[in-house]
């Protein structure tokens, strides 16, 4: 039985997508599908990531060109940039130590 | 180029829109592929694909709306919706174009005619103090006429209120040599500080200097005698026969048969002393200056911070010495000062206003029109802009396409209006001969300003009180059909738009109609003599050649009885002057009958023309009593006068003049006593608008004079004779051309050509606002029978007859028609009377022309309704109540 996919905690989607990026470059689709399939609980909406790509790329961390995709159509894909790369590391950081201090209170009895 | 490919470009460039739709259609399509791969048909996969993502448009535009430019971007992304929606009606949007396009190139072209005719300051340094001056005598009913040069150098003396004062005349003179034929120019002989006075400035060398003025003498025929003369060339003449060339200053030309040095070349047309005037020569304030021949062109200077007005007190009070120390010449004449622009185009005021305010009218209209055209097509579309709103579209984006919809056409049609304009422009300087300054007509920046805001405030009228309805609608009465059908607060809106049309059409209408008839009138007014078939060639006899009065009328008697011999010619003649002509010496002497010893005999002024014998046959003036100027009349016969009725009336009340003797005061000259001949019938010397003038008629065989206008009657349907006329004047005096060569018809006709172009501009306003005004009832009714056809159709299944049916339709025509001609009757009755002084034999209140407006309107509603009242009363009442 499966059970139902989560949205995604506020914030996190920056975070998610960068990472995504890092093995190399990734159209929109691929990005969400990557992080559905990998996380196995978060659903991934267009009226989410494709914002939050804009938002990414007017910051300069990613970006955009249009290129053939694996079934040879035209699609956008998206490429880590150096202060992408930079950001990605930092936020990581924070995130598990943020996720470490929350898992020890939850677990306090 | 360059600009044009950036523009397209721009436009052409693949918007972030555009990007943003391909890039989550791939999307899409991704998630379409994985669904088929996982077996589900593709109609279903594409339908589950759009539950799950929801639809992309709204998400591209939002990603669209946050790029850098967007809203640039977005107003470029509906102005192409707004053009192919456009396209897709091409009648609509042809139409709207061609109205802005009417209305605003109408408009537009008055009011650069107005602009730069009435408005436009004249071309010369500080224009507001110059002034021109004229000596008026209230007690014989002289407004404005000439200065005499006298009077002229006694202000000069005595007047503070100017820094300049000058004078000028003008004359013909024959020119000759440079390889061109002799022709005969309109000279001016202008003193020495006219030239300063104004500002003028010169193209190549100078004006005159006060040495060539001093030297620059005139003999009593005005024949230049002075020593080594200099002359000044205007810029068309430079043109014409010297063909621009750059060294003609150093040159030499005949004038008069004597040898002018060219000193200087104008830099640009002046109408002064006259309109038409060609070269220039210096005139000299000096000498025996005459206080009583009127007849100089007087202009002035103010100093800084004096008015008009106080100038012209100034001038009044030494006018008023004068006529104290030199009763004789000066007793009853005073002065008059006006600024000089007003005074150039004060004729021309009245119907260039009046046509400016047509062409607003007609823009009002063609934008009433252009209004009908987008209610009826926002409402034709009805519910889609509310459908947009009630799909998440955002207002903004709604208003704005419907504002690009509507400011497209307008645009389009504002430039069109601007070619249109400057069309109309060309054809000025022909079509009006006599509208001072139309030769440099141009559409300019202010023309381009008021084309813009004329096509901005047609927008506004016509479509952006419709666009922004639109989006005001409430979604769910809009699109509830049973409401749409006949909206009655719109309906009340066009019924408005139609009735303020025919309102504004019946004002010009009436305007048109008042003008036709004044023109008629004019038309229909005899001038006291027979125009038609009538030759008129001025001659400016050369002053050295025919320095003696026997070597004149050695010359006319000779061409005269050479013209009478052409095959074709009934009569010939000539006279100084002739009725409804520009040319030749016009002036005015104080006479007196001859009293019995004792008696003061009361002292009139009468206007002096020399004849020839034939010349009253020739323009058919009736001799009431006495005889014409016949061979008798010799210079050595006794010395004879005719004299005109009014004068005879003036004179003799009892209508005993012929045998009588009057005495003709010639100031300098002396007075001379004559015997009165002949009483000639009146004329309306100054065209039929006029009122005849008291005459004086003196034989030329007795009084020569060098300047005659020749005439010939030509026999009905003889073959032009311009050509063999040149001939006989070629044979007499190679030298010796005619000024000009006219029909007399065309002359009297031009003395109201001003009336008769207003007219015609008005009357084609109103035809355009008429059929404007129909097609917008026509479009009205015709809707508003659209949607009633379900009403319609129930009153014909309940037994209305088609009669009946047909009256409904005409019933609202008539209706909307009859409101408009009430309000437009009231604006008339305020407004016609701004019209007086444009009207001759009709009053602004002209019953014929109301009547005549009345019939137009009354051919507009029936015309509007016919087609609309028979669809009405041919509807199938069963198929329309099965509709639904």
């Amino acid at each position: 039985m499966d059970t139902p996919p989560l949205d995604l905690l506020p914030g996190t989607l920056d975070l998610l997508v960068l990472r995504t990026l890092v093995p190399g470059p990734l159209h929109g689709w691929g990005i969400g599908q990557r992080i559905e399939q990998v996380s196995g609980v978060f659903r991934v909406k267009i009226g989410s990531l494709y914002p939050a790509l804009q938002r990414l790329e007017q910051a300069g961390l990613i970006t955009a060109s249009w290129q053939a995709s694996e079934n040879n159509r035209r699609a956008r894909y998206y490429k880590l940039t150096r202060r992408g790369q930079a950001r990605l590391e930092r936020e990581q950081d924070d995130w598990q130590r943020a996720a470490a201090g929350i898992a020890r209170v939850l677990e306090t009895r | 180029m360059a600009t044009w490919r950036g523009l397209s470009g721009w436009w052409r460039q693949r918007t972030a829109f555009d990007e943003a739709r391909e890039e989550l259609r791939f999307h899409v399509e991704m998630l379409v592929e994985e669904k088929r791969r996982a077996g589900v048909p593709e109609a279903e996969a594409r339908r589950e694909a759009r539950l799950e993502l929801g639809e992309v448009e709204p998400c591209a535009e939002q990603l669209a709306d946050g790029r850098p430019g967007a809203t640039l971007e977005a107003i470029r992304r509906d102005a192409r919706m707004a053009l192919r929606r456009l396209r897709h009606a091409p009648a609509f949007s042809l139409a709207v174009i061609a109205l802005v396009a009417l209305g605003v190139g109408a408009s537009t072209a008055m009011f650069t005619l107005v602009d730069q005719v009435l408005l436009r300051p004249l071309p010369f340094p500080a224009p507001e103090r110059l002034v021109r001056l004229f000596e008026t005598s209230p007690g014989r009913g002289v407004a404005q006429t000439g200065v005499a040069r006298g009077n002229l150098a006694t202000w000069r003396a005595q007047a503070r209120s100017f820094e300049q004062l000058a004078l000028g005349y003008a004359t013909g003179r024959t020119i000759a040599g440079g390889g061109s034929e002799a022709e005969v120019l309109l000279t001016g002989q202008v003193s020495c500080d006219f030239f300063p006075l104004l500002g003028v400035a010169v193209r190549h060398g100078r004006t005159f200097d006060a040495e060539e003025c001093r030297r620059a003498t005139y003999s009593s025929a005005a024949a230049p005698t002075g020593a080594d003369p200099v002359i000044v060339l205007g810029h068309g003449l430079w043109q014409r026969r010297f063909g621009g060339d750059p060294g003609v200053v150093g040159r030499t030309v005949s004038l008069e048969r004597r040898t002018f040095r060219v000193i200087g070349v104008l830099a640009a047309p002046l109408d002064l002393p006259e309109p038409g005037v060609e070269a220039f020569l210096p005139w000299e304030l000096e000498g025996a200056m005459p206080h009583d021949q009127r007849y100089t062109v007087a202009l002035g200077r103010l100093r800084a911070g004096v008015t008009p007005e106080a100038s012209k007190s100034e001038l009044a009070a030494i006018a008023a010495d004068l006529a104290r120390q030199r009763p004789q010449t000066n007793a009853g004449w005073s002065v008059d000062v006006a600024p000089l622009q007003p005074h150039a185009t004060a004729a021309a005021r009245p119907a260039l206003l009046a046509l400016l305010a047509g062409s607003v009218l007609l823009l009002a209209i063609a934008c009433g029109n252009a209004a009908l055209l987008f209610l009826a097509r926002a409402s034709a579309r009805g519910p889609e802009a509310a459908l947009r709103l009630a799909l998440g579209a955002s207002r903004v984006r709604v208003l704005r396409e419907g504002l690009l919809e509507t400011l497209i056409p307008c645009a389009a049609g504002g430039l069109a209006g601007l070619l249109l304009a400057a069309a109309l422009l060309a054809i000025v300087p022909q079509a009006w001969p006599d509208l001072p300054r139309a030769v440099a007509l141009q559409l300019d920046t202010r023309a381009a300003a008021f084309a813009l805001a004329a096509t901005l405030g047609s927008a506004l009228v016509a479509g952006l009180w419709p666009a922004w309805r639109a989006t005001r609608q409430d979604p769910r009465r809009a699109l509830d059909t049973a409401q749409r059908v006949v909206g009655g607060r719109e309906r009340g809106v066009r019924g408005g738009l139609v009735v303020a049309e025919v309102a504004l059409t019946v004002a010009l209408l009436t305007g048109a109609g008042l003008l036709l008839r004044s023109v008629r009138s004019l038309e229909s007014t005899s001038p006291g003599f027979q125009a038609e078939g009538v030759l008129v060639a001025p001659v400016f006899l050369d002053s050295q050649e025919y320095a003696t009065g026997e070597r004149s009328r050695q010359y006319y008697a000779q061409l005269l009885e050479r013209l009478r011999a052409l095959p074709g010619v009934l009569a010939a003649g000539a006279a100084t002057r002739l009725p409804a002509s520009p040319v030749g010496p016009d002036f005015a002497r104080p006479v007196w009958p001859a009293g019995e010893a004792g008696t003061t005999a009361p002292k009139t002024e009468a206007w002096v023309r020399m004849l020839t014998p034939g010349y009253l046959e020739t323009l058919q003036v009736p001799v009431v009593a006495g005889r014409a100027f016949d061979a008798t009349d010799t210079p050595d016969s006794r010395p004879v006068v005719a004299v005109n009725q009014s004068l005879a009336r003036r004179l003799w009340p009892a209508g005993d003049a012929v045998g009588r003797t009057l005495v003709v005061d010639y100031s300098t000259a002396g007075t001379y006593s004559y015997e009165v001949v002949g009483v000639y019938a009146d004329v309306r010397f100054r065209g039929p608008r006029s009122e005849p003038l008291d005459e004086l008629f003196l034989p030329h065989a007795q009084r020569s004079y060098l300047i005659m206008n020749v005439t010939l009657r030509t026999a009905a349907g003889a073959p032009p004779m311009a050509e063999a006329v040149r001939q006989v004047f070629r044979a007499v005096d190679a030298q010796q051309p005619p000024q000009a060569m006219h029909r007399l018809e065309d002359l009297l006709g031009a003395t109201f050509v001003r009336e008769r172009r207003a007219m015609q501009l008005a009357v084609g306003f109103g035809v355009a606002a008429s059929t404007l005004c129909a097609l917008g009832l026509y479009g009205l009714l015709a809707y508003g029978v659209d949607g009633r056809r379900r009403e319609l159709a129930v009153r014909a299944a309940l037994g209305a007859g088609r009669a009946r049916l047909m009256r409904l339709v005409a019933g609202e025509a008539t209706t909307l028609v009859a409101l408009g001609l009430a309000l437009g009757a009231l604006a008339t009755a305020a407004t016609a009377p701004a019209l007086a002084s444009l009207l001759h034999g009709v009053g602004p209140a002209d019953p014929v022309t109301a009547a005549g407006v009345l019939a137009a309107l009354a051919l507009v509603a029936l015309a509007a309704s016919a087609v609309p009242a028979w669809r009405a009363a041919s509807l199938d009442p069963a198929r329309e109540l099965r509709r639904d």
